[in-house]
């Protein structure tokens, strides 16, 4: 049986975000709620100052805090090592969020996709209201809705439960690499199988010294992050007193 | 005519409240000041208020069985009623809590026992059912040993696994504390103590009552056993904060750092704690009414800011990838929407137990 996780090459990541626009795509996902993150920081004191760029999604955790402590099993573990949440299960208590140390579950407050409801014009006679413009394009409650989705989730969540990432299990169902992995420009993202030896996942978890998020707490996650990215530059020297 | 106006105004918070309802299950949470960083928020911590007070009258209602002081028989039957009033109130707030409360039935269908939420809910389930059970043994003038021991067992269980459940978030450095599955049940046993004498002694007042001289002294002695719990549990309070303020991590400390100047947590020290054990450690103060009332009032007006700070310290502070473009810290203001959660609680409450006082004996004694 496979055991998913993920690369992310710092060096590589660029922060173009289409990691985060193509999951919301693939995914149906709402406004405010984001499978694909990111954490940003600044670092030194100007003009001596760096940005620091971690893309972040959920790491499917080989010991996850939010399966442990859901009461009724709808997050649970895939065979695969997929951290899945089943929203028909859910009832909405939040405890998963609670127990998340990363910060990547995310509750539907109220019903998802607000906007392509709304059934008013901007212009009388001019415009389409978002709900028209959804129904011109024979869109599910989105014009840009994505049917493949269904195949294993919710296409679109309900209001009242959580939500977060599946690392596109529905894709991987049918061979192909997680929507953000497939978008990534740079390549920053190398999915694969930590239990096939001869996986690319393998490779560089070997060949560099990898990082997992708060890895003292002993989730085990995921999703791996190698290098950094860094152009600079510095002349040779031992400093001075 | 009193009694008239009393359930109109506990009509009216059921009315807002359901009205509330109709607002959370149409609109959505979004009626709540909750945002992605705030998930919990007055509702529960109404929630935790109400179910600790009732495990806490849970304690007292067995001291007769239990401990064996038969003299507390005479108190039996109203803090039993009180614990299933209290505990319904609890549920009104958990309900309005839970984004999809119909879907609770996954909990028998599909149960996870490594949950403490789970075991928290099936044991409220059985606690709900045993009291219902004590409290017709003793209407029908009966008394059972089995019952009352059940009763103080599960109040102990239920209260722990709340503090299984609070206190065991690896995630949440202010939550991680094995310490609440202590603090919980002791607070829980003072707020019980507190809304037995304040229900006690407002009903008789209320109601013309005269208070007997047996229960004058019964009263009296447990409102010298609330002075004495609230003082204990203030050592252990401010144990806490010393604690959270100098030996925890630094995460945990700047939480701590700000919790400590927030207003719950110094209505939960002085209001809460501080004035009423010294309130019933006077004993001038302690036998008139008017000390024990406003030192139940007190107390329990400290203790719901308590459980309020408690969840709002676990969410403050932003985690991971919440945190991006949020500041350290957020601030929590509650809404309407979520006070009227609250009102409709404590008017649930209040109704059954006025309902209650008039209709079921609530004086009478166990055979």
């Amino acid at each position: 049986m496979s055991r998913y996780a993920m690369v992310i090459d710092l060096q590589r990541c660029t922060g173009c975000s289409s990691c985060s626009i193509s999951c919301k795509n693939e995914n149906n996902v709402s406004d405010g709620i984001y499978w694909s993150g990111k954490i940003t920081e600044t670092s030194g004191t100007f003009p001596n100052v760096r940005f620091h760029y971690i893309p972040t999604l959920c790491n499917h955790c080989e010991d996850a805090p939010c399966v442990r402590g859901c009461p009724t099993r709808a997050m649970h573990k895939l065979d695969n090592g997929i951290t899945m949440h089943n929203p028909k299960k859910c009832i909405g208590c939040r405890y998963c969020m609670i127990n998340c140390p990363y910060g990547v579950i995310y509750f539907n407050w109220s019903n998802p996709h607000e906007f392509w409801r709304d059934k008013r014009v901007l212009i009388k006679g001019g415009t389409s209201s978002p709900a028209e413009e959804t129904r011109k394009v024979g869109g599910k409650e989105i014009p840009y809705y994505n049917p493949e989705r269904e195949a294993t989730l919710s296409g679109i969540r309900a209001k009242g439960v959580v939500e977060k990432c599946t690392f596109c299990d529905h894709r991987i169902k049918k061979g192909k690499l997680p929507r953000c992995v497939d978008a990534c420009p740079a390549d920053a993202r190398i999915f694969g199988d930590l239990d096939d030896p001869k996986s690319q996942i393998n490779k560089l978890i070997g060949k560099f010294r990898p990082f997992r998020l708060k890895e003292s707490l002993g989730t085990k996650p995921g999703v791996f992050y190698i290098r950094d990215f860094s152009s600079a530059a510095y002349p040779r020297t031992k400093g001075g007193i | 005519m009193k009694l008239r106006i009393w359930i109109g105004l506990l009509g009216l918070g059921i009315l807002l409240g359901l009205m509330t309802v109709y607002r959370v299950y149409t609109a959505g949470f979004v009626v709540y000041a909750k945002t992605d960083v705030l998930v919990w928020t007055l509702p529960l911590g109404a929630y935790i208020f109400f179910s600790l007070t009732s495990s806490g009258l849970a304690f007292v209602s067995s001291i007769p069985i239990v401990f064996g002081v038969k003299r507390y028989e005479t108190i039996e039957k109203r803090t039993i009623f009180l614990e299933f009033a209290v505990l319904m109130g609890s549920f009104v707030c958990l309900i309005l809590h839970l984004g999809s409360p119909l879907k609770v039935i996954y909990l028998m269908l599909s149960p996870n026992l490594a949950s403490p939420l789970w075991w928290l809910a099936t044991l409220y389930t059985i606690y709900l059912v045993i009291i219902v059970s004590a409290f017709w043994r003793i209407h029908t003038a009966r008394t059972s040993k089995v019952l009352g021991v059940l009763v103080f067992l599960i109040a102990i269980a239920t209260s722990t696994t709340l503090g299984w459940l609070m206190g065991m978030t690896d995630a949440r450095p202010t939550l991680n504390a094995s310490f609440f599955t202590m603090y919980f049940p002791l607070t829980a046993f003072i707020s019980g103590l507190a809304a037995m004498l304040l229900f006690s002694l407002l009903t008789a007042y209320f109601s013309n009552r005269e208070i007997t001289q047996e229960k004058n002294a019964l009263y009296n002695e447990l409102a010298r056993m609330l002075g004495i719990a609230a003082g204990l549990v203030l050592i252990l309070f401010l144990w806490r904060s010393i604690i959270g303020g100098i030996s925890s991590t630094a995460e945990g400390y700047l939480a701590f750092k700000h919790i400590i100047g927030s207003i719950p947590y110094n209505i939960e020290l002085w209001l809460g704690l501080f004035i009423p054990s010294i309130l019933m450690l006077i004993p001038s103060i302690r036998v008139t009414v008017w000390g024990k009332v406003t030192a139940g009032a007190l107390l329990l007006i400290g203790m719901f800011a308590g459980r309020l700070e408690f969840v709002l310290s676990g969410v403050v502070r932003p985690l991971g990838q919440m945190a991006e473009g949020r500041p350290e810290f957020v601030s929590y203001m509650p809404t309407i929407s979520e006070i009227l959660v609250v009102v409709f609680g404590l008017s649930i409450m209040l109704l059954i137990y006025t309902l209650g006082d008039r209709f079921l004996k609530l004086e009478q004694v166990p055979e």
